[in-house]
């Protein structure tokens, strides 16, 4: 019964793999701009360590650990578009009368994405931030990176989903996606580790899940391990949780606000 | 001084090269570009023809005979490779400006009207467009909703319209530069029963009150009967049939639809030039060739295996008329 | 003919505010979120220069005044010419047809037709920067009106020729966002960070150079010889715009496209 319903929603993720593979201009764009961040930021770490570096860290290992945040976040494919337009067409009314829930098959398909984005976008990362800086940080930190990472990244894809879920109400999902980003970007520390913030943003933080998906992941990087890998584990399977709960409370009131224009 | 010929063709000519479009990849497309293994296809082929102002013609092919690429190219949108094309005595692809304030266009699968506003605000946005005297605009506008019955639809957001709905705001956008000339490319594609209907009759109505010709491609042989008096058909890119409707189906196929009703719940009607296609319930369903077996020898062979109670004689439907023009690889010829 | 265009554009943007104010909840929402948006960014270089007060003879000045100019450019850009970013769909759908049926200019009618005045937002929020960066006095507005213009020209007819490689390449749309997007990106960062080559691409090809630093390096110090060279740099590169998109267009009238005719 579970295996048919799991074999079911593994069929959505398949499908999606194999469009991403087929359109991979969207997954070079990213990597050519993935490997343009890093450059940029290499060159601001140094002109930083010439004013005097703020953190007991050098250039190299933020350079690396800008590499694992942006993996992470840019692995997770950007699915809200998608499913802004699937509902702004109406297309989404008849997957409401199919046998499958409609959340878990995104979700399912998004993964399916994340698992072809993530490998290129990591070898991007580890070969651009290995020309960027000539050091490489000890492979224990990366292996346990690698998992964490992913498990994040498809966190952040099921929070996409939410926030395409929100076309139900606002015509254009877009501004929410940007402001939602910005706020990862500061509070989950994306560029700058989370220290170097005023104590104010560290505790608005703690109440979010962006810390423990982007920051904490990529300090083992770091070699400031914010945290155990088994407490990142647990805070990683509280997030999902909370996403998911979150994510199915918005479709079933979205789902009973449906109507449907036109004639 | 009003030119002779609304629509002047003569041996207009278009190909394409045609690149296979492969799989996406930025790198295959550019290396596409520079690579020479292209095929040519022949999209309007030395097509000839002239349309009178005023007309309503139907042009009629199957897809990919070159009927959008002869109205792209009638509009101003595609340059030809050979031959002349005069409209409304300009040069398309050399006047496209004089022209546009001349013409106008209804895609049926596309739309010019704003998804998010009402259609009036699309109409004032094209007075602008049509650079048309601000007061004039107005009474025109007001002019053609009432024609086309627009009521409160004028002042409803599009994205709340039904399909038909939309597309007689589309046509009355189309007409609201007076123009001398409609194209339509599937107008009623989409729309059901009593909108086609409604629009069909709006467009010849308008089209007589204005004298403005209408050249209109569809696959509905409704519109074609309903809107239209002459028809063009080409295929391959090449003119097959030009002239009245009412004689493409007299002349080109001399072909009946009969429905029997008899006693008898089948009917064996193996017959030349007859043509079974449908026996059972009591019903029988054929259709003649008259040419080859007459009426008469029907209705005997039938008589022969039961009593006939009722019988209905149809000209051939529109549709086995054209697909038997488009079988032919004959040239244009214009009937007697 | 200008004055015609002009007015044309006009009456486009107008329409499309009608349309937006439509929804006037979204476009609230819009407009306060892209302001938001920047703002939120910008905390990442408020902590880092809390730090660090110069960085290569940058100050938490200079960057708020680069914000703001890149911002309120961009801002521009999408209220009165949000087509561009639609430009390469618009080419490859085939939608430029029925512009090509109407008697006024392709280029114009196709980056009005989707201006977004929900870019008022970063516009807003981009004025504020300027303001809030102490670096320019009240005097300075004229130079500061002309330096914005300038940028958004040069955003615009990056835009074009960006997106109008679908008339050669098809589907462009990634390609030519990514450039669009580090065109952005890179007018964001100072440019002391880059090095010789970099530099070069920077003030030509992606001319990030003229979209932020340089508008900086000029309002550091407002002359009108200074200002009139950008802007002149500015129609250049519309010029250049134009051309390439009238070279695409004929291109398309020629009917050379990855698409099927019918």
């Amino acid at each position: 019964m579970i295996a048919t319903q799991l074999a079911k929603y593994a069929a959505f993720s398949r499908i999606a793999a194999s469009q991403a593979r087929r359109e991979r201009n969207e997954l070079y764009g990213r990597m050519a701009f993935f490997a343009v961040i890093l450059g940029v930021f290499s060159s601001l770490w140094r002109a930083v360590e010439e004013a005097g570096m703020p953190v007991a860290a050098d250039p190299k290992s933020l350079v690396w650990y800008l590499a694992a945040t942006e993996w992470i976040l840019l692995s997770a494919p950007p699915i809200h578009i998608e499913i802004q337009e699937a509902i702004r067409r109406g297309d989404v009314v008849y997957r409401l009368g199919h046998p499958v829930s409609y959340v878990v098959a995104e979700l399912a398909a998004g993964l399916g994405l994340l698992a072809v984005r993530a490998p290129f976008l990591g070898l991007t990362a580890f070969f651009c931030a290995f020309a960027f800086t000539g050091w490489i940080p000890p492979l224990t930190a990366l292996f346990i990176v690698v998992p964490f990472g992913f498990a994040a990244s498809a966190v952040i894809t099921a929070l996409y989903l939410g926030i395409g879920l929100l076309a139900f109400w606002l015509q254009d999902v877009a501004p929410v996606y940007w402001v939602w980003q910005k706020l990862m970007f500061v509070l989950g520390g994306l560029m700058l580790p989370l220290e170097l913030y005023p104590a104010f943003v560290r505790r608005a933080a703690v109440f979010t899940p962006f810390p423990s998906l982007l920051a904490a992941p990529a300090s083992f990087v770091l070699g400031t391990n914010l945290v155990t890998p088994g407490a990142l584990a647990g805070r990683l399977a509280f997030w999902s949780g909370v996403t998911a709960c979150a994510v199915s409370w918005i479709f079933r009131r979205a789902a009973s606000t449906v109507t449907i224009n036109g004639g | 001084m009003p030119p002779a010929a609304a629509v002047e063709l003569n041996q207009l000519s278009k190909s394409f090269r045609v690149r296979r479009a492969r799989e996406t990849g930025v790198e295959t497309r550019v290396r596409d570009l520079f690579r020479r293994d292209t095929q040519t296809v022949v999209a309007v082929d030395k097509l000839s023809f002239a349309i009178a102002p005023g007309e309503r013609v139907a042009f009629i092919g199957p897809n990919g005979a070159g009927k959008s690429t002869t109205l792209k190219m009638l509009a101003g949108i595609l340059r030809p490779d050979a031959g002349d094309v005069r409209v409304l005595g300009f040069v398309p692809s050399r006047q496209r400006r004089q022209l546009a304030f001349q013409i106008g266009t209804v895609f049926g699968q596309r739309s010019q009207l704003w998804y998010q506003l009402p259609p009036r605000d699309t109409f004032e946005l094209l007075g602008r467009v049509y650079e048309i005297d601000p007061g004039e605009h107005r009474r025109r506008i007001d002019t053609l909703s009432s024609v086309f019955a627009l009521g409160a639809l004028a002042t409803t957001p599009v994205r709340h319209l039904s399909l038909g709905e939309r597309m007689r705001c589309e046509i009355v956008a189309s007409l609201l530069h007076s123009p001398r000339m409609l194209f339509l490319d599937e107008p009623t594609i989409g729309l059901d029963v009593s909108a086609k209907a409604m629009i069909r009759e709006l467009l010849w109505t308008e089209s007589e009150r204005e004298r403005v010709t209408l050249l209109l491609t569809s696959h509905d042989t409704g519109d074609m009967e309903r809107v239209c008096s002459r028809a063009i058909v080409i295929n391959h890119g090449r003119l097959l049939w030009d002239g009245p409707i009412s004689a493409l189906r007299r002349s080109y196929l001399k072909a009946k639809r009969v429905t029997l009703w008899s006693d008898a719940d089948r009917l064996e009607l193996t017959l030349p030039g007859v043509r079974v296609l449908s026996s059972g319930s009591y019903r029988t369903e054929l259709d003649i060739s008259l040419d080859i077996t007459p009426l008469g020898q029907l209705v005997d062979a039938a008589l022969r295996q039961a009593s006939i109670r009722d019988m209905a004689i149809e000209d051939a439907p529109l549709d086995d008329v054209i697909r038997a023009l488009y079988a032919t690889a004959s040239s244009a010829s214009v009937p007697s | 003919m200008v004055a015609e265009n002009l007015s044309f554009a006009r009456a486009l943007v107008t329409t499309n505010l009608k349309a937006a104010v439509a929804l006037r909840g979204a476009f609230v929402i819009q407009v306060v979120f892209m302001a938001l948006n920047n703002f939120t960014f910008f905390v990442f270089w408020w902590a880092l220069m809390g730090h660090v007060t110069t960085l290569r003879g940058w100050r938490i000045g200079d960057i708020q005044l680069l914000f703001g100019m890149v911002a309120a450019a961009f801002g521009l850009t999408v209220t009165v010419a949000g087509g561009v970013r639609r430009l390469g769909r618009f080419i490859e759908d085939g939608a430029l047809d029925t512009l090509l049926t109407q008697p006024k200019p392709v280029l114009v009618h196709a980056l009005g037709m989707h201006a977004q005045p929900s870019g008022a937002g970063d516009f807003i929020s981009g004025l504020i920067f300027i303001v809030w960066s102490g670096q320019i006095s009240w005097r300075a507005t004229p130079f500061v009106v002309a330096v914005i213009v300038a940028c958004t020209l040069i955003l615009i007819a990056c835009g074009v020729v960006f997106f109008s490689l679908a008339f050669w390449l098809g589907r462009v749309e990634s390609v030519a966002t990514q450039l669009w997007e580090l065109l952005v990106t890179f007018s964001l960062y100072p440019e002391p960070l880059f090095g010789g080559t970099l530099r070069l691409v920077l003030f030509t090809v992606l001319p990030a150079g003229f979209v932020g630093y340089l508008p900086v390096r000029i309002l550091h110090a407002p002359s009108l010889a200074n200002v009139a060279i950008l802007l002149l740099v500015a129609m250049a590169y519309l010029c250049l715009a134009v051309l390439v998109f009238d070279y695409g267009l004929r291109r398309y009238a020629s009917g050379s496209r990855f698409t099927t005719f019918g």
